[in-house]
């Protein structure tokens, strides 16, 4: 009884909602459709009613972060301590004031926004670097990357676009014709796993998704 | 002329520019606050933003009679199980039901968008005189496809075919690449320009 | 090593800070470089300047707070064509942070009244829901099982523009703005394959190679990066943040492009050397 409750229900859960899915995809009776736009609606309320969970994990790698690293100083205290107070801060405001406000909006724009837009900046600086390494025409498929690459670079660049007229059509044929014969050929290649991995879980035969779950 | 309070976020968000910037130079405690900051502030935001989702979508219908809505509410609910080893397994139903669904809607439109059209609009194009690019395209398209083959060895005419589409391939990545300098790139230009503005009102301009 | 061959061993910081330099000098000394327009947003434009007056279009907007910086004059160039043509519009967020987005763009630098719009009659703002592949299949199908208020509670049964409106049908073009490379397969099999609803998108820079063999068949136009926002903003006579971003751009890439001309040089000159001495 407890295998069929954690293991087989799980396997048949997957298999008639997935079912159900195509079928209103596929027909045109209306008990279908009616049954696939209910269906959906519950994937955004499920996902929104477990972000509590999210917060729990990285709470918790957080205290274990901390407990690796106390001996080192109690700087990792003050680590372990920012993250709850601009939370306290910041989900204050928005329950206060609202999450439109301007308090709130000071939180979000200052901190939120400005570190995530700087954490890419900071990746231009690595990605730089590593191609300076690795952007080396050693064999024709190097050349290949790295004629793609500088070609569409070259392309985006008004300086380029003004120094060169050519390249804008060029590059413009780079992305539009061989990066869309290898694009689509990787494109039908994915979706064609997809859907064997897909019938697969729909025929309950990959474990590891619904057992890791 | 701005205020105290945007004076002193322009302030605060300058400093944390720095301080992330500063992680090219090495690891050190100004980049590790910043990094915590965010990591308390995003929780915050997505907490409020879904509770809004939960009260709005769920919460209100079902208050106002629609009673379905409890399945969903308490699926979401069974998630936590995970939380407690003896009660771990419950969180597979409303995993399953996820999967079930993204998977049966993913099958549903993948057939058709990503492989029959694809295949459609290549051939098509080749046959309603797209001329050398069509070509092109089409050599690309079958040319790649034979790369992802790991069913048969990559000989003779099987291998020769997979090593042009590695070529398309590594076009792709190569404009991909290029896409994502010109992005992170812009992203700097963002970052300096804020900086610039803080300067700017700091001055009092 | 020769001197060619050392070329390849320059210290990265030396990268860094060059670019660090030339890409902040053209914010206090502009160079006034003009863009030249490309094929998918020539047509992006095209496909909202040809809809009819008063058609609805649905902006799926998956916008991210970290990423204004590449998308804000993707976005305000949208939002300011669509409104300068009376286009009836349905914004819903697939992201948390696209609310607050929403509310900083259209309550202050594209603001629908200018263009002589009525919120719930001409315009519509349907928050933050959680919606990724089964939630566009959702939305597409019944609006009000995914949304039963609006951003600001209003139920949606009160709002004019909703009326006798509910799904597809009512809409006249999707608008699918995201973030994340893959997302466009979304829009393709939950709006193009069931319903043939014309979709056009806007997207990151690294992005737009993916949603290329999806144009023009399946995505009648689409915006990757900031530069093609630019683009947008010329093309519609909109001025906006693109424009201040492209001179940084244009000589802040050069270190980048003269490091990687010197690890090949370097190469060479090693390879070259080495053959000498056999």
């Amino acid at each position: 009884m407890s295998t069929i409750l954690r293991r087989e229900v799980p396997k048949i859960i997957v298999m008639v909602f997935g079912i159900l899915m195509i079928l209103g995809s596929y027909t045109t009776i209306p008990i279908f459709d009616t049954i696939k736009a209910e269906l959906t609606s519950w994937t955004m309320t499920i996902s929104a009613v477990s972000v509590w969970l999210g917060a729990v994990y990285a709470t918790y790698a957080n205290y274990q972060l901390y407990q690796r690293n106390k001996k080192d100083g109690t700087v990792h205290l003050i680590y372990f301590v920012v993250p709850f107070i601009v939370f306290g801060l910041q989900f204050g405001a928005g329950i206060l004031y609202g999450v439109e406000s301007a308090q709130y909006l000071w939180y979000f724009t200052n901190i939120y926004s400005n570190i995530g837009a700087t954490v890419y900046a900071v990746m231009f600086f690595t990605l730089a670097s590593s191609a300076y390494r690795t952007f080396i025409a050693s064999s024709w498929d190097a050349t290949a990357l790295l004629a793609g690459g500088l070609i569409y670079t070259l392309r985006q660049i008004p300086l380029f676009q003004a120094w060169l007229p050519g390249i804008v059509g060029f590059g413009e044929w780079v992305m539009l014709v061989p990066n869309v014969g290898g694009g689509r050929g990787a494109v039908i290649a994915a979706a064609l796993g997809a859907l064997a991995l897909g019938v697969r879980t729909l025929m309950g035969q990959e474990a590891t998704v619904t057992e890791g779950a | 002329m701005a205020g105290i309070m945007e004076l002193l976020g322009m302030a605060l968000g300058t400093f944390l520019i720095f301080s992330t910037l500063s992680m090219l130079y090495k690891d050190n405690p100004f980049f590790r606050v910043g990094q915590m900051a965010v990591l308390g502030s995003s929780i915050a935001h997505f907490i409020l933003l879904n509770m809004q989702t939960v009260y709005n979508n769920a919460w209100t219908p079902l208050i106002g009679g629609d009673i379905l809505m409890v399945i969903p509410l308490v699926l979401g609910l069974l998630m936590y199980s995970r939380l407690k080893k003896s009660t771990a397994w419950l969180a597979r139903y409303p995993s399953s039901v996820l999967i079930g669904i993204g998977t049966g809607v993913m099958v549903a439109g993948t057939v058709s968008g990503q492989v029959l059209d694809q295949i459609a609009v290549t051939i098509t194009d080749v046959l309603n005189g797209g001329g050398i690019n069509s070509m092109i395209i089409a050599v690309g398209v079958v040319t790649s496809i034979t790369f992802f083959v790991f069913t048969k060895e990559h000989t003779g005419v099987v291998g020769s075919s997979a090593k042009i589409g590695r070529k398309f391939l590594m076009i792709s990545l190569g404009a991909n690449w290029s896409g994502e300098l010109v992005w992170y790139l812009t992203q700097l230009v963002g970052r300096l320009m804020y900086v610039k503005n803080f300067l700017t009102a700091l001055m009092g301009g | 090593m020769s001197f060619l061959s050392k070329l390849g061993n320059i210290d990265y910081r030396w990268l860094y800070i060059t670019s660090l330099i030339l890409t902040a000098i053209p914010l206090f000394v502009p160079i006034g470089l003009t863009v030249t327009l490309s094929e998918p947003v020539k047509d992006y434009y095209a496909v909202i300047q040809d809809l009819p007056e008063g058609s609805v279009i649905a902006v799926s907007f998956g916008g991210s707070a970290a990423l204004l910086d590449e998308q804000e004059a993707q976005f305000l160039a949208t939002w300011k064509t669509i409104f300068s043509l009376g286009h009836k519009v349905l914004f819903y967020s697939t992201t948390e942070d696209g609310p607050m987005i929403l509310t900083n763009h259209l309550g202050d630098k594209v603001k629908p009244e200018d263009y002589g719009y009525t919120y719930g009659v001409d315009y519509v703002e349907l928050g933050f829901s959680p919606l990724g592949e089964p939630g566009q299949a959702s939305f597409a199908t019944d609006i009000r099982g995914v949304y039963q208020v609006d951003r600001r509670g209003t139920p949606l049964d009160d709002l004019p523009m909703m009326d006798n409106f509910n799904n597809w049908e009512g809409i006249d073009l999707l608008i699918y703005q995201y973030t994340s490379c893959t997302d466009i397969e979304f829009a393709v099999r939950q709006w193009t394959v069931p319903y043939q609803t014309e979709v056009i998108a806007t997207t990151l820079g690294c992005c737009g190679p993916m949603a290329a063999p999806y144009y023009p068949s399946q995505i009648a136009g689409f915006l990757s990066g900031s530069g093609a926002g630019t683009e947008l903003e010329v093309l519609s006579g909109n001025p906006g943040p693109g424009a201040a971003m492209s001179d940084s751009k244009s000589i802040g890439i050069l270190p980048q492009l003269i490091f990687i001309a010197f690890g090949n040089i370097a190469y060479f000159a090693k390879m070259y050397s080495k053959e000498e001495e056999r």
